[in-house]
């Protein structure tokens, strides 16, 4: 586990030779030893393909590249930091949310609409993640930004959780997820209780949401 | 420093007995107890009062001395007030997390802004870092930061909006990294900005036996001024405007870089 909490807004990451991470450009506060931060215009891991990739998709967020041999804090903007282990499943979080993460982790994009469909890039403009969300796979950790803290909540098969689609911060696990409306003639006339969308994710996994409709 | 309220607990009521004395009333707020005795605070900290509390414009003939003894930044002495009297006094700014320190016969120096409030058995001076203001002596002072302050040893390089302050350090210094800049392509990056800056090209470093005091955001707090020095010949910043040379001025300037140019021709 690279990533060490210090408090709610930093946490502590140690990087050795040989072993790499990426972090949000600007978010190192500290460090002690050799370390070296080199932009990375790329956004993150793959070729050229993987740039473009994300590029149109506009997940493209500065990161750059931390190698050496020493310790550095991280932080960013007063935001609550929550960091997660990921053990061989996919985190989809929102490529501006991602503080640091490990370089052994797989980067990716993927489309809204691959889930759902239509209803799949409605769900994407409701909750501000847009068409396009980024998803890292693979064994390590994951330090990931929320205004305000951050609550865990589990989702299991007899449980679904629904979830104010601007307080979604980010899930993983086998979770499918929908939008689900609750709009009635009272929202048409200005009159709606402001939760007509709500995400609704179910199967088994986890989802992680801030306590806070504030976008980053 | 106090915990956050038990949730479901609802507010916590405090009346002038149940205050604390001189101690943090929750992460955003600092209880002062005054017994006849003085405080300096930065104008427009103070949120509550109980008791009878007097708050002076520093520069008053009757608190002459007592700027004689602990204020020793004249030109900045109009953002300060001296409380005195009797009660318990509430301080806090902005909801940035507050917090307070005891110096034994030490020094720290922090930027001005953080400073919220001291007792005058410090005295306080300007930095010879510009922007930032050196406590020295016994007693107690008050300090905002943005996100809880964490305390590292050195040698450590920090981010220069990081930084709250440092005690005992005798050698804070800028740090370049020069592998970064330098080379063909180090230099077009310095010029154009192409090929993106990590932001992380310059930090302060801090070496030897000390404390470094950073806060867990880039989040800067509103600069005070510190005041103007006196123009001479070998006063850091005598030269310019106050402030205008401090490290929180923008980004650092590297060379290679336009501003070079602009200071050369007396632009």
């Amino acid at each position: 586990m690279p990533f060490r909490e210090i408090n709610s807004k930093m946490i502590e990451a140690t990087v050795a030779p040989g072993q790499r991470l990426f972090s949000q450009r600007g978010a190192m506060l500290a460090y002690r030893g050799e370390v070296s931060f080199t932009p990375n215009t790329q956004g993150g891991q793959g070729g050229l393909v993987s740039m473009i990739g994300r590029r149109v998709a506009n997940e493209a967020t500065p990161l750059m590249t931390v190698e050496g041999s020493g310790t550095v804090l991280f932080g960013h903007g007063g935001h609550h930091v929550q960091v997660i282990a990921l053990t061989g499943d996919t985190l989809y979080v929102e490529a501006d949310r991602l503080l640091a993460f490990d370089g052994t982790l797989q980067q990716g994009t993927m489309f809204m609409g691959s889930q759902g469909g239509v209803m799949g890039m409605v769900r994407g403009q409701v909750t501000g993640q847009g068409l396009f969300t980024t998803t890292l796979k693979g064994h390590g950790s994951v330090a990931v930004m929320a205004h305000g803290g951050v609550i865990e909540v589990p989702i299991t098969p007899q449980r679904p959780v629904h979830v104010d689609p601007q307080a979604y911060v980010a899930h993983h696990g086998d979770v499918r997820n929908k939008l689900s409306t609750a709009l009635g003639w009272r929202d048409m006339v200005g009159r709606g209780s402001g939760e007509a969308f709500q995400l609704e994710l179910s199967g088994s996994g986890v989802v992680y949401v801030q306590a806070s409709e504030e976008k980053l | 420093m106090s915990t956050y309220g038990v949730p479901g607990g609802g507010p916590v009521v405090h009346d002038p007995m149940t205050l604390p004395s001189d101690d943090n009333v929750n992460n955003y707020t600092f209880c002062v107890e005054l017994k006849g005795s003085q405080w300096f605070l930065q104008k427009g900290k103070m949120i509550a009062y109980y008791g009878s509390i007097d708050f002076n414009g520093i520069g008053h003939g009757r608190l002459d001395r007592l700027v004689r003894t602990s204020f020793h930044s004249p030109l900045h002495a109009s953002d300060w007030v001296v409380a005195e009297g009797s009660g318990k006094m509430l301080l806090a700014d902005r909801a940035f997390d507050v917090n307070s320190y005891d110096l034994d016969d030490g020094n720290l120096t922090i930027r001005s802004g953080n400073l919220l409030a001291f007792q005058p058995s410090l005295s306080l001076k300007q930095s010879i870092v510009p922007g930032f203001l050196t406590l020295i002596g016994t007693g107690k002072f008050v300090a905002a930061s943005n996100g809880p302050v964490v305390f590292m040893e050195p040698p450590i390089r920090v981010d220069p909006q990081a930084l709250v302050g440092w005690a005992d350090c005798p050698s804070p210094c800028h740090h370049y990294d020069h592998g970064y800049m330098a080379g063909v392509m180090g230099g077009l990056r310095a010029l154009t900005g192409l090929g993106g800056v990590s932001g992380e090209e310059h930090q302060f470093e801090f070496v030897g036996a000390g404390t470094v005091l950073l806060q867990s955001s880039e989040t800067l707090m509103a600069e005070q001024a510190t005041g103007a020095v006196p123009h001479e010949p070998g006063v850091p910043g005598g030269g310019g405007a106050p402030g205008g040379h401090g490290p929180q001025a923008g980004a650092p300037r590297l060379p290679g870089q336009l501003g070079d140019l602009q200071r050369r021709f007396g632009l």
